[in-house]
């Protein structure tokens, strides 16, 4: 257990010590806001056009939306946390320090999560903000509203999608070690694969790619508004239980090699 | 301290390390020799427990790397200087290795001011050169200060006032008592280093001895004798199957033969003897002959 923490408090210097974990989590931040914004008006947009009565825009909703998107950015920050030690061969000394395997990808995983979880509330809350001043304005009908309990409940569930998936990546990226190998799994993973299988539009293709990461964590979220065109249809309950499933699949994939190949 | 038992490697059908068994002593420098691609830095990884044996075992005070808490108090090493990430400046890297072992934050400026590169440590390491590199990763494998210490090509990119500086660190490092284990290309660095000498080729232990036993048994070890009677000399000497070559009118020079033996031969045949030196091989060509029949890339003239 010590061993963990010192691990941990190391990971953590090394985290804040590089300037990619600034530019990954800015990038995160300059994405969401706008992402949701565009995401949000044109929602409005919409219901204005169509005239229904009734409808309502919750200003979180967008940003939800817009995690299909910024999440890669997120992506990027948890992939280096491991794949740029292989890179530079750093891993050799992280290891001499911390032989214990599962305690290093641990202890990665557990700087990583909480670190993603504020990034998504926070720049969430901010985007929630944005979306709430522009779809104010007049054209859009003023048909958002700012309900704060649901906010908030939307605002953490970014916050954990964010960490899952940060973890899922630091598994892939432990089993594949290179940056590239890396990007090109986790982003099949997220969106490659469950396009490719909504596209073949057979219920069984469908139903699988309801169960990928992404619409998993949509699902979690309880959004209605998003790629599939309408609500996932599972609760969130069981979007939770699918997302940590495949964080845990990854990790343990991860673990496994990094125990039988040489480091 | 360390002990390989048996010690094995095998990368698909190529044997890295074959059957390695050594025992390392503290209070020694042991030099590790052998040609490029004999096992060096597979041994050395071996040890650490970033690759895993194929047979055999490599234990550190008795123990395996990965049993070891806190393993950067136990053994420090320095196994490729430039195994650091670029964007991370080196006095951040200290301190998340210092962190990760429990080893007290003051350490990191104490190592520093060792190594000689405090005025570079807030600089990123992929800017520093290989001279600076070198000392970083050194610092990096005293911080916890250990009781074993590995280097591999310590001195790579070092000028000589580095040179100097690694040389007369890791005898004082062996004078503390602590187990010094490095590898080098430089013999004559070697020589100057080394107490003890281990020589791998192919992956196979091709010599492990005292240094004064290695340059001693090459065959290029030679005694010269300077004698008014040089013709009967040699004579007697040859018959004892020892090889004589005459270097001049009153000069012979014997190999295979400690300097003791020649002078006994000489009074029991009532040689007068003028002079009687041992011209020592240099570790550059006791170890040309210990390998040359393993050198893994050989130019195949």
């Amino acid at each position: 257990m010590r061993t963990l923490w010192q691990a941990i408090g190391a990971e953590w210097g090394k985290l804040w010590s590089v300037r990619s974990t600034w530019w990954s989590l800015a990038c995160a931040f300059a994405l969401t806001v706008p992402t949701a914004v565009t995401l949000g008006a044109a929602t409005a947009t919409d219901a204005v056009r169509e005239g229904v009565a009734g409808v309502r825009i919750t200003a979180s909703e967008p940003v939800v939306s817009a995690t299909s998107f910024v999440q890669f950015a997120l992506v990027a920050l948890a992939m280096l946390t491991i794949t740029s030690e292989y890179a530079s061969g750093g891993i050799r000394i992280t290891l001499q320090a911390t032989p214990a395997r599962g305690v290093m990808l641990a202890a990665k995983a557990l700087v990583v999560a909480p670190v993603m979880f504020v990034a998504g509330v926070l720049s969430g809350a901010v985007a929630t903000v944005a979306v709430h001043l522009v779809l104010s304005i007049d054209v859009f009908g003023g048909l958002v509203v700012l309900p704060v309990g649901e906010v908030v409940l939307d605002l953490l569930g970014v916050g954990v999608f964010f960490a899952l998936v940060s973890v899922m990546t630091i598994g892939v990226g432990a089993a594949m070690r290179s940056a590239a190998g890396t990007l090109t799994v986790v982003f099949m993973l997220l969106m490659g694969l469950p396009l490719m299988l909504l596209m073949t539009g057979s219920q069984a293709a469908v139903d699988a790619s309801m169960r990928m990461p992404m619409f998993a964590g949509l699902a979690f979220m309880g959004s209605t508004d998003n790629m599939t065109g309408g609500p996932i249809p599972y609760s969130a309950g069981e979007g939770l239980v699918w997302l940590l499933a495949w964080a845990a699949v990854a990790v343990a994939a991860g673990h496994a090699v990094l125990r039988r190949r040489d480091a | 301290m360390i002990s390989l038992k048996g010690l094995t490697k095998r990368y698909g059908d190529r044997l890295a390390v074959d059957d390695l068994s050594l025992e390392l002593k503290p209070g020694t420098v042991t030099g590790f020799l052998g040609p490029n691609g004999s096992g060096k830095s597979t041994t050395m990884r071996l040890i650490l427990g970033l690759d895993r044996p194929t047979a055999g075992t490599a234990l550190v005070g008795g123990v395996p790397y990965q049993r070891i808490r806190n393993p950067l108090r136990t053994v420090g090493a320095l196994l490729d200087a430039r195994a650091v990430h670029p964007g991370r400046s080196g006095h951040a890297h200290l301190v998340a290795l210092a962190r990760s072992n429990g080893i007290a934050r003051r350490r990191v400026g104490e190592v520093l001011e060792t190594v000689g590169m405090a005025g570079a440590a807030r600089k990123r390491a992929g800017t520093l050169s290989l001279g600076m590199s070198q000392r970083l990763g050194i610092a990096a494998a005293l911080l916890g200060d250990p009781e074993v210490l590995m280097f591999d090509e310590p001195v790579n990119g070092l000028d000589p006032d580095g040179v100097r500086w690694v040389r007369g660190l890791m005898r004082s490092l062996a004078a503390e008592g602590r187990t010094v284990f490095v590898s080098s290309h430089l013999m004559s660095e070697m020589q100057l280093t080394a107490d003890h000498l281990v020589v791998i080729g192919k992956g196979r232990l091709i010599m492990d001895a005292p240094l004064a036993d290695v340059l001693a048994g090459s065959s290029l070890t030679a005694v010269l004798v300077r004698t008014p009677h040089a013709g009967d000399l040699a004579a007697r000497l040859r018959a004892d199957g020892i090889k004589v070559d005459r270097l001049g009118e009153n000069e012979l020079e014997a190999t295979g033969a400690a300097i003791e033996r020649i002078g006994d031969l000489a009074h029991e045949a009532g040689i007068r003897l003028h002079g009687l030196r041992t011209r020592e091989a240099s570790l550059e060509q006791a170890y040309q002959e210990l390998t040359s029949d393993s050198v893994e890339y050989g130019a195949g003239v």
